[in-house]
């Protein structure tokens, strides 16, 4: 007999529902989008009122990189408190229910599991960021868009939001409790960020140590300088704490 | 239809499951006996599919459930202990979350759905919360889930508990209703009465092995439960007799 099919996105639409009728999600998705559009109106008045003095410079800074890059990068620092919050049930909030054991028994594996769930909270988060950035798409018609830069920043975001999101799972299926992994998720993303900050104050600005911190990453992107290494750094991080995740789910399993 | 081969399992560090050995025909009720910690329990997740044995064998009509555990989607509904559910989803929500991952989808899922609906009379709590449910109606929905995509082995632990006398008599004619149409059921309780009112078979476990394999009588209340008591109150290393 073979085994009936069972689409892969089942456990990524379970999780997406649960996501959404969690009031959480709305409330942080509102608050945060409040946030950053009045920061987007703040910004915008800044740029405006500086238009006069700009003209006299052709190659100076234009409305990219004074609005929507700047509107990105508090989308960023926003996303350290945000991610966590989100993820933090994904799968410790399972364990609580005692609702892991019925993944298990509908024969789905852990690693099935794992990437269900992130594709969930990964969909929420790109979601997020679209919203921010209809903001300043919303004036493509009105000013100058230097588009290379604004797809630049939105891939290192994008980048970033997937990597803080499968830390945030990696955090939630190794805690028993989702405010535990809500912490550890936020306390890792931000030495993640600033391990290299020590190194930075004694003049160091090359070097292995800064090559692990986030922010040197995000912040090429953000310059609109895309390159491999970057990218690169994104994706092992993401993949690894997805199989971190995943082996801690099969470790649960055999545990019981 | 379910084979069991010197199944054990360590929990804790101590053996919860030794050797048990049983066979489950089709429209056969099993009821599995045991006091608190007698392996009831870790014996029902290894079948169900959610906890993995350190060692022994369990076949799904003649396939081995263990190298083959996407089986368990098709042929197993497993209600544990407590019902655990998603309490932010509805009664319904959880019938279609349940169904995708048995693999039901479109037509079939809404068919099965409405008709374990009825069946259960879930109608008056499809849009409730399962957050808000009280204790029986999570048992009832917790079967619902179980019994939705009609599988061909029914695992209940201990699915009685906090429903009170009309549901209990409403379950015991599910039960036996299932088992009519060849749907093999092992049931878990510490309820002698559960045993003799649906059960054709019982099986009592005692500190993880195996004691007791025979025949149920509804009318053999009292040697049941004098078998029960010599067994829950003598030692350990005990080997299983059959009545």
């Amino acid at each position: 007999m073979s085994p009936a099919f069972v689409s892969p996105f089942a456990v990524t639409r379970l999780e997406w529902r649960r996501l959404l009728v969690r009031p959480l999600a709305w409330v942080l998705a509102a608050l945060t989008l409040a946030w950053l559009a009045w920061n987007f109106t703040l910004l915008l008045g800044n740029f405006l009122a500086g238009q006069i003095q700009r003209a006299a410079q052709p190659d100076g800074p234009g409305f990219v990189d004074l609005v929507a890059v700047p509107l990105l990068a508090q989308l960023a620092q926003l996303a350290f408190m945000v991610v966590p919050l989100i993820t933090m049930s994904v799968l410790a909030g399972e364990r609580r229910n005692g609702t892991l054991p019925l993944l298990f028994a509908a024969g789905v594996p852990a690693s099935r599991i794992v990437l269900g769930k992130y594709l969930a909270v990964l969909g929420w988060l790109l979601l997020w960021l679209a919203l921010t950035l209809a903001m300043p798409l919303t004036l493509m018609h009105a000013t100058h868009f230097d588009w290379g830069k604004l797809a630049s920043a939105t891939l290192g975001l994008a980048l970033m939001l997937a990597a803080l999101g499968a830390l945030g799972v990696a955090c939630s299926a190794f805690a028993s409790h989702p405010a535990i992994a809500a912490a550890a998720a936020l306390v890792i993303a931000l030495a993640l960020w600033g391990v290299n900050l020590g190194a930075q104050m004694a003049g160091i600005n090359d070097g292995a140590i800064n090559w692990l911190a986030m922010s040197t990453h995000l912040q090429s992107l953000l310059r609109g300088l895309v390159s491999t290494t970057d990218i690169v750094w994104f994706v092992l991080l993401t993949v690894l704490a997805l199989a971190l995740a995943t082996r801690r789910l099969v470790a649960d399993k055999e545990r019981g | 239809m379910l084979r069991l081969d010197q199944l054990s399992r360590r929990r804790a560090g101590r053996p919860a499951v030794q050797d048990l050995s049983l066979l489950l025909q089709h429209g056969q009720v099993l009821g599995l006996l045991g006091v608190n910690g007698a392996g009831k329990s870790t014996t029902l997740s290894m079948i169900a599919g959610a906890l993995r044995p350190d060692s022994g064998s369990i076949q799904l009509n003649g396939a081995d459930f263990l190298e083959q555990p996407e089986l368990a989607r098709q042929l197993i509904g497993w209600l544990p202990e407590r019902a655990p559910l998603w309490p932010e989803l509805t009664v319904s929500e959880h019938l279609d979350a349940h169904g995708h991952l048995r693999g039901l989808h479109g037509a079939a899922l809404k068919q099965a759905r409405t008709a374990i609906i009825d069946r259960l009379e879930l109608q008056p709590l499809a849009r409730r919360l399962a957050g808000v449910l009280s204790q029986g109606q999570r048992q009832r929905l917790g079967l619902a889930c179980a019994l939705l995509h009609k599988p061909a082995l029914l695992v209940l632990d201990e699915p009685a508990n906090a429903l009170d006398p009309v549901q209990v008599a409403a379950l015991r004619t599910l039960i036996r209703e299932q088992a009519a149409a060849g749907t093999a059921v092992i049931l878990s309780t510490h309820l002698l009465t559960e045993v003799t009112a649906v059960c054709d078979r019982v099986a009592i476990l005692h500190e993880g092995t195996l004691r007791h394999d025979g025949a149920v009588h509804s009318d053999d209340h009292a040697a049941l439960e004098r078998t029960f008591f010599e067994i829950a109150m003598s030692g350990n290393n005990q080997p299983a007799r059959a009545a």
